[in-house]
Parts: C-alpha cells; sequence; structure tokens
C-alpha cells in the first residue's frame, strides 16, 4: 500500500512540496567563515578608518607618480635660491624643499620605498618566523630546544644598536640590504606564536586523524595545522607592517638606513629636520605620513585580531 | 597463519611517567580474521583505546613505550616496519573512527578535501579524481546531494553527518581493516543505530573487517561475531557474541551482564554494578586484576591465570582459575558477597556513631 493511501490523502496529482531541510539553497545561506570575519571587521568603525586611510596612502605612493605630474622627484624646479623652501602653491602642494625639488614627489617616492621595505620585509620575516616555529612546535624535543633558543638568544641582543652595528658595516644604503637586515630582526615574534599555537594544534584530534589516514609531517604541518593558526599569524603581519615602517625610518634618520641617492620617508624627516625654523613643512609631512601609516596598520591590526577570534560574539 | 588478518600477541604497551610505568596494555592477544567483527569492551581506562592506537603505532613516544609482543597484519609485524612503510598501512590497510566526530574533522578543510587526502597519499589520485571519488563516498555513507555537500566545511554538517564523512574517511581507500574506537558515543540514540546500521552494511559490502571498541554491550550483540573482553589492559575473555553473551565464564564479564538494566526488571529497584573501582595500572596487583572486585577470589588468584579454552568449547577463552558453573563456587561467592555487605553496613554505622559524639 502507498504511504499517502494510508494518510487518507487524496491523490489529486498536486505538485509535492520537498523536504526543506535536504535542499542545498538553505545549507547555502549560512555565511561562509571568510563572510563572517568580513562583517566583524566591517563592524569596526576604527578599523575601517585605518584601512580606507591605508588603500588611500598606497594609490597616492604607487599610482599617484603615473598620473599626477608630481614623479620627477629629484628634479630641481626652482633654480632661484631665494624661492626655494616654498611654501604650498598649486604648482606644488607640499612645497619645494631646500634645494627647490618638489616636496610631494619626494614624498610619493620616499613612501614607495618606505612602505615596499615594510612590506617585503615582512613577508621574509612572517616566512622565516612561521618555518621556524612550525618546526619547533610541531617537533619538539631537542629541534624545540635548539630553534627556541636561538630565538632567544637574537631577542636577547640589544635591537637598534645591533641595527646600527650591522646596517654600517653589512649595507650599501640599498632598499634591498635595509629590507634583508630589517626581516632578519622581524622573525622571532612570529616564530615564538607560531610555535604556541603548534604545540597546542598538533594535539588536537584532526591532526591524530590525519595521521591515521598516512599523512606526512610536513603535509600535517601546512595543511592541516598551519591553516587553523592562521588568525594570529595574520594579525602579528600586520603589527609587523608597522614596527618595519618605524625601524626603517629611524635607520635612515640616523644614516644608517637608506642612502641618496635612494630617498624614504626617514631620509626625508632627517633632510627635513635641519629647516625646521625656516619651512616646517618639510620635516611635517613625512612624520605625518609615518605617523598615519603606523596608527592605520595598528587599527587595521586590531581590527584584524577581533575579527579573526573565534570567542568573539556577535552582537 | 595466514587465515588472519590481525594478529595480536602478547601485546605490551607501558606508559612511563615519573612514579613508574602505567602497564595501559599488558599482554594483550587476539585475531581478527578477514570480514569478521570483532568487539572489544571493557569499561573505561582498561586499554581499548590505546590498543587500537598501539596497532596503528600512534601512541607518541615517548611516552608510551613497546614492551613486547607483536600485531602481526598480513603475516607482517607492525612494530618492525618502518615508519614509512607504516604510513601506507594507515590508512591504506587500516582505516580508523575515532570516538568525537566534533573534534576529530579539520574546520579549515572541506569534507571533499579531507575525503580526498587520503586517496591522493596512497593511491596518488590528482584533485580532480579524488573529489569525483569523494562524492561517491559520501553518496554511499548515505549523505544527500552530495556534490554539493563535498565543498562544504566540518561546521555546516551536524553530528550524526561528521561521523558519516568520518566513516567515508576511514573507508576511502578501501582498507582491510577498520578500527572503530566508540563511533557512537558522542552521538544521541537514533544517530547511533543509524551509525551502526552503515558501519556494518558499508563494511559487509566491502568486505572489510572491524574492530569495535565499544562500552555499550548492546551495540556489540548486534553487530559482533566475536567479542574480546578487556580488563584492566588484560584481556579476560573472548568468545563468539551468541555465545558469550548465553554463557559468560569470566566473573567480570559475568558483572558487566548483570549491571546491564532490563525492562523486565521491577521499576525503582537497585541497579546492579559491580563493586569497587578498576586497579591502578601503575602498580596492578600481582595476580589476576579483577581479584579485588571478585567475589569468587580464591588463595590461588594471587597468580595470574593464563587465557584458556573454557572446557567443551573450542573458541572460548577465559582467563580465570574458577569455574563460574560450579554451583559450591557460586554458594562461596554469595556467601562472600554477603559477608561485604555486613562490613561496609558496620562500617557506615560505626561511622555515624562517630560524627555523631563528635559533633554532641
Amino acid at each position: 500500500m502507498d504511504i499517502s493511501e494510508r494518510l487518507n490523502v487524496p491523490s489529486t496529482g498536486e505538485e509535492i512540496e520537498p523536504f526543506l531541510e535536504v535542499t542545498p539553497q538553505l545549507v547555502q545561506q549560512r555565511r561562509s567563515q571568510g563572510r563572517i570575519i568580513f562583517d566583524r571587521f566591517i563592524r569596526n568603525r576604527a578599523a575601517i578608518v585605518g584601512a580606507i586611510f591605508l588603500i588611500l596612502l598606497f594609490l597616492f605612493c604607487f599610482v599617484g607618480p603615473l598620473v599626477t605630474t608630481h614623479n620627477q622627484p629629484d628634479q630641481i624646479h626652482v633654480t632661484d635660491v631665494a624661492q626655494t623652501l616654498a611654501g604650498p602653491s598649486w604648482q606644488f602642494p607640499f612645497g619645494t624643499d631646500d634645494t627647490g625639488r618638489d616636496m610631494m614627489a619626494r614624498a610619493m617616492a620616499g613612501g614607495q620605498v618606505s612602505l615596499l621595505i615594510a612590506l617585503i620585509s615582512m613577508f621574509m620575516a612572517v616566512i622565516v618566523g612561521v618555518s621556524i616555529g612550525a618546526f619547533a612546535g610541531f617537533y619538539g624535543g631537542i629541534i624545540d630546544t635548539l630553534l627556541m633558543r636561538f630565538t632567544d638568544v637574537i631577542l636577547s641582543v640589544p635591537l637598534y644598536l645591533l641595527l646600527f652595528v650591522l646596517s654600517a658595516s653589512f649595507t650599501d644604503g640599498s632598499p634591498k640590504s635595509v629590507i634583508l637586515l630589517i626581516s632578519f630582526f622581524g622573525w622571532q615574534y612570529a616564530a615564538r606564536l607560531v610555535r604556541g599555537e603548534f604545540l597546542s594544534l598538533r594535539e588536537r584530534e584532526y591532526v591524530l586523524a590525519a595521521r591515521t589516514i598516512g599523512a606526512k609531517g610536513f603535509r600535517i604541518m601546512f595543511r592541516h595545522i598551519l591553516p587553523n593558526a592562521a588568525g594570529p599569524i595574520i594579525v602579528n603581519a600586520t603589527l609587523l607592517i608597522g614596527v618595519n615602517i618605524i625601524l626603517e625610518s629611524v635607520m635612515s634618520y640616523f644614516g644608517f638606513g637608506i642612502k641618496p641617492p635612494n630617498s624614504s620617508w626617514g631620509t626625508l624627516v632627517s633632510d627635513g629636520q635641519g629647516f625646521f625654523d625656516v619651512d616646517p613643512l618639510l620635516l611635517m609631512v613625512p612624520a605625518l605620513l609615518i605617523f598615519f601609516t603606523v596608527l592605520s596598520v595598528n587599527l587595521v591590526g586590531d581590527g584584524l585580531r577581533d575579527a579573526l577570534d573565534p570567542y568573539m560574539t556577535e552582537r | 597463519m595466514g587465515e588472519n588478518l590481525l594478529e595480536v600477541q602478547d601485546l605490551k604497551l607501558y606508559f612511563k611517567v615519573k612514579a613508574g610505568k602505567v602497564r595501559a596494555v599488558d599482554g594483550v592477544s587476539f585475531t581478527i580474521k578477514p570480514g569478521e567483527k570483532l568487539g572489544v569492551v571493557g569499561e573505561s581506562g582498561c586499554g581499548k583505546s590505546v590498543t587500537a592506537l598501539s596497532i596503528m603505532r600512534l601512541i607518541p613516544q615517548p611516552p608510551g613505550e613497546y614492551a613486547g609482543g607483536s600485531v602481526l597484519f598480513e603475516d607482517q609485524d607492525l612494530l618492525d616496519v618502518p615508519e614509512s612503510a607504516m604510513r601506507k598501512i594507515r590508512g591504506g590497510q587500516i582505516g580508523m573512527i575515532f570516538q568525537d566526530p566534533m573534534t576529530c574533522l579539520n574546520p579549515t578543510m572541506t569534507v571533499g578535501k579531507q575525503i580526498g587526502e587520503g586517496l591522493r597519499i596512497h593511491l596518488k589520485l590528482s584533485g580532480d579524481q579524488a573529489l569525483k571519488r569523494a562524492i561517491a563516498l559520501l553518496e554511499q555513507v548515505g549523505i544527500p546531494d552530495a556534490a554539493t555537500r563535498v565543498n562544504s566545511y566540518p561546521h555546516q554538517f551536524s553530528g550524526g553527518m561528521r561521523q558519516r564523512v568520518m566513516i567515508a574517511i576511514a573507508l576511502a581507500c578501501n582498507p582491510k581493516l577498520l578500527i572503530a574506537d566508540e563511533p557512537t558515543t558522542a552521538l544521541d540514540v537514533t544517530v547511533q543505530a543509524q551509525i551502526l546500521e552503515l558501519i556494518n552494511g558499508v563494511c559487509s559490502e566491502f568486505g572489510t573487517a572491524v574492530m569495535l571498541i565499544t562500552h555499550d554491550l548492546g551495540v556489540v550483540a548486534g553487530m559482533t561475531d566475536r567479542v574480546v573482553v578487556m580488563y584492566a589492559g588484560k584481556v579476560v575473555e573472548t568468545a563468539p557474541t551468541g555465545e558469550l553473551f548465553a554463557n559468560p565464564r569470566h566473573p567480570y564479564t559475568l558483572g558487566l551482564l548483570a549491571s546491564v538494566p532490563r525492562l523486565d526488571e521491577k521499576r525503582h529497584s537497585e541497579l546492579r554494578t559491580i563493586e569497587g573501582a578498576p586497579p591502578d595500572l601503575l602498580s596492578p596487583p600481582p595476580g589476576c586484576p579483577f581479584m579485588p572486585r571478585c567475589a569468587f577470589a580464591r588463595a590461588i588468584c594471587r597468580t595470574m591465570p593464563p587465557l584458556e579454552l573454557v572446557a567443551g568449547n573450542s573458541s572460548h577463552l577465559k582467563a580465570c582459575w574458577v569455574n563460574v558453573t560450579d554451583p559450591n563456587e557460586q554458594a562461596y561467592a554469595d556467601r562472600r558477597r554477603k559477608a561485604r555487605l555486613e562490613a561496609t553496613q558496620v562500617a557506615i554505622s560505626t561511622s555515624a556513631d562517630v560524627t555523631l559524639q563528635q559533633t554532641s
């Protein structure tokens, strides 16, 4: 006997309503993990302000020289000595420096160098830090001890002192050498963080389950554990950008980092310092750019930290 | 002995701790034939899960330490093979399901990737092929709309469905043996039945042997061909399922069976338990580990009885000196139980007196 007959439902050939549970549409309505994180980030106003500022800053530094006329940072526009150190005008919105160069073009070019150095050395530091932390945390034992004591040794060296000593003897003032130097001093915190994450995550049951299907150490480390540690690593990487910008500026300011013909925000501050009485803009422009960039990076980092925290409850 | 798929002989696995050695698995022996369904029962902490993990060589060493014995899988001693060969066996030849499907799936990988991972490792399939096979496997374990669901993440699945996914992962490479470590403990009763049905059906279809670890005697009765009863890291009795339930020969098995609540019992009558607690495996009693709790215990129990055939049955083994079917022995056990009860009552009343005196 048919079920519909037993239930005394008249079979009128009416279209059957499908059961709702099994339709995929209902399941797909749930937000994905990425979407949840994005929504949480959007709701954080400070982080959004920071993110927007960073986007505008990138456009200013990297697209600005292409679409505006401020693309000749080394060109001496004002040859009349009396007219150098000019204030803001339509032609030179940030004025000109002591040799008559366009400050806006110099700020853009310096920003390119500063931002690139910060970003690339962040990536290098994170890659090194994650690898070292992952090996130490996953294998433990003697490997852990060796790697972590090495990390501790580097952390215990006075950072700026060694940075200045090393840069005085090893770098040639090019961005590449500064990147190498800064990334060498940036990976330790990432390594410690990742080691801690791996120490706790390797005890998870899904790691044991991955072992039972015959996965090798590398696969478990980078396919199973690393994605689960992504949140803290991303936050750390973001904050590291700010730290790197400051490090680069400090080095360049003291003349250990970027050297002419290259320029960065740090060298601009250093150059402008001597003319503070006459033309404070020369100092203020690069200094404020550094200040707001680092502030925005930190705001974004804090926003990401909250957005990636699985224990954050949504209101 | 080519007829056995898995042959565990006198397996000993100890955990080294500060205070000494915890004898988690202490001389366990059993066999599984191809396609056979073996149940392993015993109370919490008696070494069931450690036995399973030590077969897979997944006990971290240290603190774990193999103290002897052998695990013959298709006549190859798994305790001797190098780690690389062992990785091929894990997942490829022996699959495993764990207790809690909520924590056993990686939250950052789609279920399709997780099912396909074993296929890519062992059968060297490409991503596309693995995904296709994953869809087929998901259908086989009864997940509707598998082609869409294969791209879902574990958090979009319910507990029962996740356990189905675990089964699909474990069976992906068509292993010869499936070790299921309490696969239904974390699930509610209606889902339990479905999952057991599924394991039973799929394994019968593929001819996979099953080692089902559980403390639920109902599960064992419904699904297994043979049962191993473990206590304190030792096998105390093993028999075909029907025989064990009809004719238990070890006092511990008797106790386990007696403590299952029955529907025909009088309501509000006290549930029966096995008195006492399992021994501390750091320093187990020298003889039979069950002796301190056993009503049948005698002086001879201070030496460990061997696991021997029960008279008149070629497949029923027990590790006990006493013949529990003997009426004399039963009368002796009753006398001991009564004496113990009286002793506890006396102890309770005197302690009450003492407290009364102290308060007054």
